[in-house]
């Protein structure tokens, strides 16, 4: 390892502005979760004052090591650029793993609102609104896949995948924008068929259950959809 | 030399940089510049984000500590790292020896 010897007062007189500086404009350019992008700065950090430390080391002043230093790591555009699919896989796999553990809670609160209130799908039976609830399995079907293959492209699977998959950099964010898309439209329909439900007012409905579901859902609704967009956004600008 | 022409064997090198024990970014990055004669003296902008990728492939794994007041992230290679390690290792020896086998200056075998 390169430049133990710097002094104490050598290292006090380095003038780190323009090292923190450079770090500023890296992480101005980065989108992600905040925790990645903070350890990613901390890492160049260290990096950045080693490269200094070694230029010191070997006779240049603190203001020229800095300069040195930087000038060695690359632009900030290029080096936020180079973190950048690794940030969208990161990103990409929280959303989905969310979704994953979530998705079974805000599924039973429904199932719990059904049979409570023995709704029409707990008789079997689709009647009025509630002829749109294959809607929500369609949602279900597209999104299942499509959070298997994000957690296995952003993982440790992400290089058996192989081929052209798994070398696609888009493709996490894709896949997890896809799945809270169809996190919300399942979302949505159910919200909507509850809706329509209670209009019509079709039988007592002990509100407690449904009101709980209905919270669960428009929470995720907000979330996912959030999440998605960001995804969508993390994608544009890796292609 | 830029790091292009590193392009499909710059993870094999960061690899083997981490055969003899934990490294951190910097050291890993020196390490390729001292192990090949100055010739791999690559951007810290390319050397990080690549061992990111390779933490997340699961063929290093990094672990923070506390130096001189600042967080520094190290790197070990996993077992998985060591077996594809080992495998860019002999693939690589197998196309050395044949590109060497064409262009070492021996005569070609002749046309039939």
């Amino acid at each position: 390892m390169a430049g133990g010897n710097v002094s104490r007062s050598q290292q006090r007189s380095v003038d780190r502005d323009p090292v923190e500086g450079y770090l500023a404009a890296v992480a101005a350019r980065l989108a992600g979760p905040p925790a990645a992008r903070a350890a990613i700065t901390d890492e160049l950090r260290d990096g950045l004052l080693e490269t200094l430390k070694t230029h010191c080391t070997q006779g240049s002043s603190p203001q020229e090591a800095a300069a040195a230093a930087i000038e060695e790591f690359g632009d900030p555009a290029t080096v936020a650029a180079a973190f950048a699919p690794e940030l969208a896989a990161v990103h990409a796999r929280r959303v989905a793993l969310a979704l994953l553990a979530t998705g079974p809670l805000v599924g039973l609160t429904w199932i719990a609102a059904a049979a409570v209130n023995a709704l029409p799908p707990w008789r079997h039976q689709l009647p009025g609104p509630w002829i749109a609830l294959p809607l929500a399995g369609l949602a279900l079907v597209i999104a299942c896949p499509a959070l298997g293959l994000t957690v296995a492209a952003t993982g440790r699977l992400g290089r058996r995948l192989g081929g052209r998959l798994g070398r696609r950099v888009t493709f996490p964010p894709t896949c997890a924008a896809v799945a809270g898309l169809a996190a919300v439209l399942v979302d949505v329909t159910l919200l909507a068929i509850m809706c329509g439900h209670a209009l019509t007012g079709s039988g007592s409905t002990t509100w407690a259950p449904v009101g709980l579901a209905a919270c669960a859902s428009l929470t995720r609704v907000a979330l996912a959809g959030r999440a998605a967009r960001r995804c969508l956004t993390t994608r544009a600008t890796l292609t | 030399m830029r790091a292009e022409v590193l392009k499909g064997h710059l993870d094999a090198l960061l690899l083997a940089t981490l055969q003899d024990g934990p490294r951190h970014g910097y050291a890993i990055k020196e390490a390729l510049r001292a192990g090949s004669g100055g010739r791999f003296d690559l951007p810290g902008g390319t050397v990080y984000p690549a061992l990111h990728r390779l933490e997340r492939a699961g063929l290093i794994r990094g672990s923070w500590s506390v130096v001189n007041g600042r967080r520094r992230r190290s790197y070990q290679l996993t077992p998985s790292g060591q077996r594809a390690l080992s495998q860019e290792r002999s693939s690589w020896q197998d196309f050395s020896t044949a590109v060497t086998a064409l262009l070492g200056g021996e005569p070609w075998p002749a046309a039939t």
